[in-house]
């Protein structure tokens, strides 16, 4: 937060004199909202706690211990996202007695009804997940839709990145993917061993408002 | 940053947090009012980019995957636009900048980009409401208002949920009892988010409809290829892809459509993950005004080269072709599959100068399109146009179809490769009385073909056309035969080689190549009708009229064909079948001179026995 406020003043192109009383007269508006946010804070909590299935409750797939967990970040309006899907559902079938898959949807515009027509409209039956504050986003280090992580029955996070290499770049998609890092990932966790790769960045969309 | 949210799992430390957050948006806000000479915002300064060079797709029903409409659709997806803009994947132009510049040329300059991208950096601020320009408007539904005629598709097609790109095409009967001309056609292909491109070839001849499984039912491939036995060439590009507005033809060149002629559109999708229902429309506009240009759509080829062993990074093909007369250059189609790199075309003028006609640096398929030039391009005769194009074949290459990489040979499928270069020219200095000047091109254009490639069926056909049309049958003779050395059973080249047989007066030779069309194409009315008069002149009168009703059944409504057969049956002295049938042809067409002369005759005949 600090480096925020040092790189604010030392990028402002004003006399150092108005930079100073710039300076003062905002530190002095954040003295005064500290108190205010924290005397907040406990009605933040109530609705801040995510991530979330649609019904609204809140879910950590990653808590319970003891099963291999496939989080896959999807966006609505992505099409790579939504081209997907008989892949990802492919790929939970297979392995639906061993590893549990959600869906999850880290856009915050996306409503849990839009979430229900998409998962209507591409035949899914996984679970789906909304995080809006991006918690899972940041435990599987997710930076585009799709994009998948798999974590161990411990809780560690063993993959993340790219389903496969259908795609190449933006625009350029392979008749078939000839790599499948998620189903190697998936293989290995269930194995107990390290996957070939820990991480293969994919191509997709980016995921909106991502600190 | 990401170390703080790691641990924000107390949500009073996540309140503060956001405490912090509201503090230096607060400061932020102070500062971007100092700041505002020099800091980029939405309202001023991109969202007149957004407007002009993504909104057009970038909409509800339109191809783009999401709108950009608004500052808030904008900043949602503010990074992916600093990096689609960046790479120029969007918006979507191929052809490099050039000295002819294109009609709508949708790129963005460097200066944009680099204004998306500090503006990006920035954190995307909205900025001042007033600077924001009024939200672009566009036409709803058909661009150019009600068409004259819409066409649906009869059945639609149900793209599969996943798979590779698929090539459908569908066939549109034309509902029109006379020639009509047209000044515009659009295309709206279905669902735009999964439709490439999609192109309307004119199929004068019903031919298509052959590779229909059941009538309307349509049918796949990548390629397709119609075949004319008169000379009527291609003239026009009806074209479709993400963002077109219907191209309005220019005053004098409206495209001439019949009764009986058939539309197919060609159709690239691309599955979206859930099965889709694909049923394109076709909206056309008359004129009252008949054609007075006359283009031609001239087709650089060079797919007997095309033979790129596995692993060739930089396969190259070329091909050129000297002009015989002036021409204007009104539009440009480059062609290639999946292994295309670079591809490019110039024009090299009798005086030496050169032009760039188009070079696509990094060819991408999905984005093939017809490029139409802001004026037209004047090359006179002599001038040498070439098109040099680069595949490669490797494993580099990642939409290669092929993995590990194969030998890959020209051919029409998509995994097969192409050289294509189509260019729109008009012919200057029209004038009728001196014959259709295209019939040059086109004999010079096979004549290249031939070269090229000896054993080129179409390049033959279309020669033996031109030299026949010339009235130079003995010449056209050998090749129709060439022809049908490639392609024995063929049935124009049959029955074309029959009536170039006919008109160097050999009937006797000409009925064997007819026959086999006749009987190899029992619906082929120039079959039974070129038979029937070889039947005729060989004084087979019992056969040419079997041959003549043959025909009058294919089309009731041909006055020759009915003259022909009450000539024949008059012949035979069946003289009140005869006597119907002449006066049908004169039904048809009063000014028949052929058929109101043996009707005289045959009445003549009747009362001075």
């Amino acid at each position: 937060m600090l480096s925020h406020l040092a790189k604010f003043v030392l990028t402002r192109d004003a006399p150092e004199r108005s930079a100073t009383q710039q300076r003062i007269s905002s530190l002095s508006l954040l003295l005064l909202l500290f108190p205010l946010l924290l005397s907040l804070a406990p009605a933040f909590c109530a609705t801040q706690q995510t991530p979330l299935d649609l019904d609204g409750n809140v879910v950590n797939p990653l808590t319970k211990a003891g099963q291999s967990v496939v989080l896959v970040f999807l966006g609505g309006d992505c099409p790579i996202s939504g081209r997907y899907a008989p892949t990802i559902q492919r790929i939970s079938r297979e392995h639906e007695k061993d590893v549990r898959f959600y869906l999850v949807f880290p856009d915050r515009s996306e409503t849990a009804q839009d979430i229900r027509k998409y998962l209507h409209d591409y035949g899914y039956s996984i679970a789906a997940l909304r995080d809006p504050d991006h918690v899972l986003v940041k435990q599987a280090h997710a930076q585009f839709t799709p994009e998948a992580a798999v974590f161990d029955a411990k809780g560690a996070l063993v993959y993340h990145g790219r389903i496969d290499n259908l795609y190449a770049s933006f625009g350029h998609a392979r008749s078939a993917p000839t790599t499948h890092e998620l189903e190697d990932a998936i293989q290995a966790a269930l194995a107990g061993r390290p996957p070939s790769n820990r991480e293969v960045a994919g191509v997709g969309c980016y995921i909106s408002d991502l600190q | 940053m990401k170390q703080w949210w790691s641990v924000a799992g107390s949500c009073c430390v996540f309140a503060i947090a956001m405490g912090l957050w509201a503090g230096i948006l607060a400061l932020a806000q102070t500062t971007s009012s100092r700041k505002r000479n020099e800091q980029l915002t939405f309202n001023r300064d991109i969202a007149p980019i957004i407007f002009q060079s993504c909104a057009r797709c970038h909409r509800p029903g339109e191809s783009g995957p999401f709108p950009l409409l608004t500052y808030e659709d904008v900043k949602k997806h503010a990074r992916q636009i600093e990096i689609v803009t960046h790479t120029h994947f969007m918006p979507p132009w191929l052809p490099e900048s050039q000295p002819l510049e294109f009609a709508d040329e949708s790129r963005l300059s460097e200066k944009q980009i680099t204004a998306i991208k500090k503006w990006v950096e920035e954190g995307s601020p909205e900025g001042n409401p007033a600077d924001l320009p009024p939200q672009p408007k566009f036409v709803e539904g058909w661009q150019l208002g009600q068409p004259d005629l819409v066409l649906s598709a009869s059945k639609p097609f149900q793209l599969p949920a996943s798979g590779s790109d698929m090539y459908w095409n569908f066939i549109f009967p034309l509902p029109i009892d006379r020639t009509r001309w047209v000044k515009a056609v659009e295309i709206r292909p279905g669902d735009k988010r999964f439709v490439h491109h999609a192109n309307i070839l004119v199929d004068r001849m019903q031919n298509s409809r052959q590779r229909e499984k059941e009538p309307g039912s349509g049918f796949e491939g990548m390629e397709i290829k119609i075949e004319s036995e008169t000379f009527d060439p291609d003239s026009h590009f009806l074209f479709w892809k993400p963002g077109t507005t219907p191209y309005v033809e220019p005053a004098g060149m409206a495209l001439r459509l019949d009764k009986g002629t058939d539309l197919v559109l060609n159709v690239h999708l691309q599955p979206s993950g859930k099965p889709e229902t694909i049923q394109p429309t076709i909206g056309i506009y008359f004129t009252d005004q008949p054609a007075t240009k006359f283009p031609m759509l001239l087709q650089l080829q060079n797919d007997a080269k095309l033979d790129i062993p596995a692993g060739d990074r930089n396969f190259i093909v070329s091909d050129e072709l000297i002009l015989p007369i002036d021409v204007d250059l009104l539009a440009i189609y480059p062609h290639a599959h999946y292994l295309g790199k670079d591809l490019s075309a110039m024009a090299t003028l009798p005086d030496g100068t050169t032009k760039t006609l188009i070079h696509i640096p990094h060819w991408n398929l999905n984005w093939q399109a017809v490029f139409r030039y802001a004026e037209p391009v004047f090359l006179p005769k002599g001038t040498t146009v070439s098109m040099r194009y680069v595949y490669d074949n490797s494993e580099y290459n990642p939409v290669n179809p092929n993995d590990p990489p194969q030998r890959v040979r020209g051919g029409n499928r998509a995994k097969d490769e192409m050289a294509h270069l189509w260019l729109q020219v008009l012919p200057r200095n029209f004038d009728p009385k001196a014959g259709d000047p295209r019939m040059a091109l086109q004999e010079t254009l096979a004549r290249h073909n031939l070269q090229n490639n000896p054993a080129d069926f179409e390049a033959h056909y279309n020669l033996g056309a031109m030299l026949l049309r010339q009235g130079k049958a003995a010449e056209a003779i050998p090749e129709y035969e060439a022809a049908l050395r490639v392609r024995p059973q063929d049935t124009t080249a049959n029955n074309a080689l029959g009536a170039a047989l006919i008109a160097s007066g050999q009937p006797d030779r000409a009925t064997a190549y007819l026959r086999t069309a006749a009987q190899r194409a029992p619906e082929y009315f120039d079959a039974h009708y070129n038979l029937g008069n070889a039947l005729a002149s060989a004084g087979d009168f019992p056969g040419a009229a079997e041959q003549f009703a043959a025909a009058v059944r294919i089309r009731p409504d041909d006055a020759d064909a009915h003259a022909n057969l009450g000539s024949a049956l008059a012949e035979l002295g069946q003289f009140a079948e005869a006597k119907a049938q002449l006066e049908r042809a004169l039904e048809i067409n009063p000014s028949h001179a052929l058929a109101r002369e043996n009707l005289q005759e045959m009445q003549g005949a009747a009362s001075h026995p």
